[in-house]
């Protein structure tokens, strides 16, 4: 049941890329725009995923990220 | 007694950043850049009634995060990241149960604990006409811990460069080597391994909208177990996968953007999680953006999870009563605000986070005494040269 459930999400998610527009190099001064990145403060966003990984048991996502912490 | 605590696995992160998410250009960065961040992390003391006996006090940690980014020539980009971390106060030893056979919990004792942590890493990056590669390698180390790592990374633009696969591989060495283990009984050296593999996709929607799924699998092996706890036996391996959504949307209307990320996550310790959070990027004028917060997270608990530790079971029976495997939710906000001015611009971050089981969307069947709430602030510089 989670795969499928899982499975689901995924369709979901990538049958959203079929209701792309088409956008122009010079039409994405918006997404160029540093509140628009993906993270948008760096250092901040790093301390955070380590403050979770370390007080919570979840951990991964868009990111390569696998070692090991003693974290208490 | 000291405790251990975070190892270089936060660098692992760090290459996410050499990781290229969504590719408006591929090329290395105009300018040199160098960030600076000091941020202060405080717990909240325990409740007597969780604790009655010995100090409430937990974890109280300063943190200083460097890092300098610089274009080599016409491909290729260099980056250095810096990390001190110097730490002060107890975490949970053991469990027990009081009169009335609700869980209470004994803090390893706040007086003399004091650790810091070191790290370095190194990434380089090089541009192609259609993508990137990139490599990380780096090195943690404190008192009791010790990591190596390195990562790979790689994306490739296609379909008018709308759209961006990446994938990333990492494995780190990790070493532990617990302080006054003779004198507690504990482990004198353990070794682990893990190894992470992630694939995205990134996607333009439209001119105002991106979207990137994504998709991770690690695997861990070796010592996995809380040394530092009285009784604590984990399984010697762990699988996780992750699977992550995250929406930009910019709003032209409002001079503001809004971002919605969201995660699940499963592991054969059969833990599951959701998380989703949320912030509103809302540009005031040209020097100031202020960026509410907000953040859910729930996870269910590790199937060898007690509340109350049992000292009668074998010492290979898996079991632990450390609360970040109980089930539990958790809420979290907070709010930054960005200064922009010339080529310096300066952040200032504060967040607050209280975890709790009557927040949980899982079922709660053993709850925990020691759930953690936090504080945590932080200033930021960066300066483009």
């Amino acid at each position: 049941m989670k795969s499928f459930n899982l499975s689901l999400i995924m369709i979901l998610s990538m049958s959203t890329l079929n209701s792309c527009q088409q956008v122009r190099p010079w039409e994405r001064g918006m997404l160029a725009r540093p509140e628009m990145a993906w993270d948008s403060d760096p250092l901040g966003g790093l301390l955070q995923d380590h403050i979770f990984f370390s007080k919570e048991a979840s951990s991964g996502g868009n990111t390569a990220a696998g070692g090991g912490c003693g974290c208490n | 007694m000291k405790p251990r605590k975070s190892s270089g696995l936060i660098a692992l992160s760090a290459t996410a950043l050499a990781l290229p998410g969504i590719s408006l250009s591929d090329a290395p960065p105009a300018q040199s850049s160098a960030f600076y961040k000091i941020s202060n992390y405080s717990e909240d003391d325990l409740e007597r009634s969780e604790s009655p006996f010995g100090d409430l006090e937990r974890y109280d940690i300063d943190v200083h995060q460097f890092r300098l980014i610089s274009p080599i020539g016409r491909n290729f980009s260099f980056s250095l990241d810096a990390n001190h971390e110097t730490m002060s106060g107890a975490s949970p030893w053991y469990t027990s149960s009081d009169s009335n056979g609700d869980p209470i919990v004994a803090l390893s004792g706040a007086s003399g604990i004091y650790d810091e942590r070191s790290e370095v890493s190194f990434s380089t990056s090089y541009y192609l006409s259609q993508g990137t590669v990139s490599g990380t390698a780096g090195y943690s180390e404190e008192n009791d811990y010790r990591a190596i790592y390195y990562a790979l990374g790689g994306s490739r633009n296609f379909n008018s460069e709308l759209t961006t696969l990446s994938f990333g591989y990492s494995y780190s060495s990790d070493e532990i080597f617990p302080t006054d283990a003779a004198l507690f009984n504990r482990v004198k050296h353990e070794r682990k391994n893990s190894k992470s593999g992630v694939v995205s996709v990134s996607q333009i929607i439209s001119q105002n909208s991106t979207y990137q799924v994504s998709l991770s699998i690690s695997e861990q092996a070796g010592f996995l177990s809380d040394p530092y706890k009285l009784k604590d036996v984990r399984p010697s391996s762990k699988t996780q996968i992750a699977f992550t959504n995250s929406f930009r949307h910019f709003l032209q209307k409002n001079n503001a953007a809004v971002h919605v990320n969201y995660r699940y996550y499963h592991d054969d310790f059969g833990i599951s999680s959701h998380t989703i959070d949320s912030s509103w990027h809302q540009n005031i004028g040209r020097s100031l953006r202020v960026v509410p917060n907000i953040r859910y997270y729930t996870q269910s608990a590790a199937y060898f999870f007690t509340n109350i530790a049992d000292f009668t079971i074998p010492n290979n029976a898996y079991q632990s009563s450390d609360y970040r495997l109980s089930a539990f939710g958790a809420l979290s906000g907070g709010i930054d605000l960005v200064f922009n001015y010339g080529r310096w611009s300066t952040i200032l971050s504060a967040e607050r986070y209280v975890a709790n089981d009557s927040f949980a969307g899982y079922a709660v069947n053993r709850p925990s005494a020691s759930l953690v709430k936090f504080n945590r602030f932080s200033i930021g510089f960066e300066y483009i040269f």
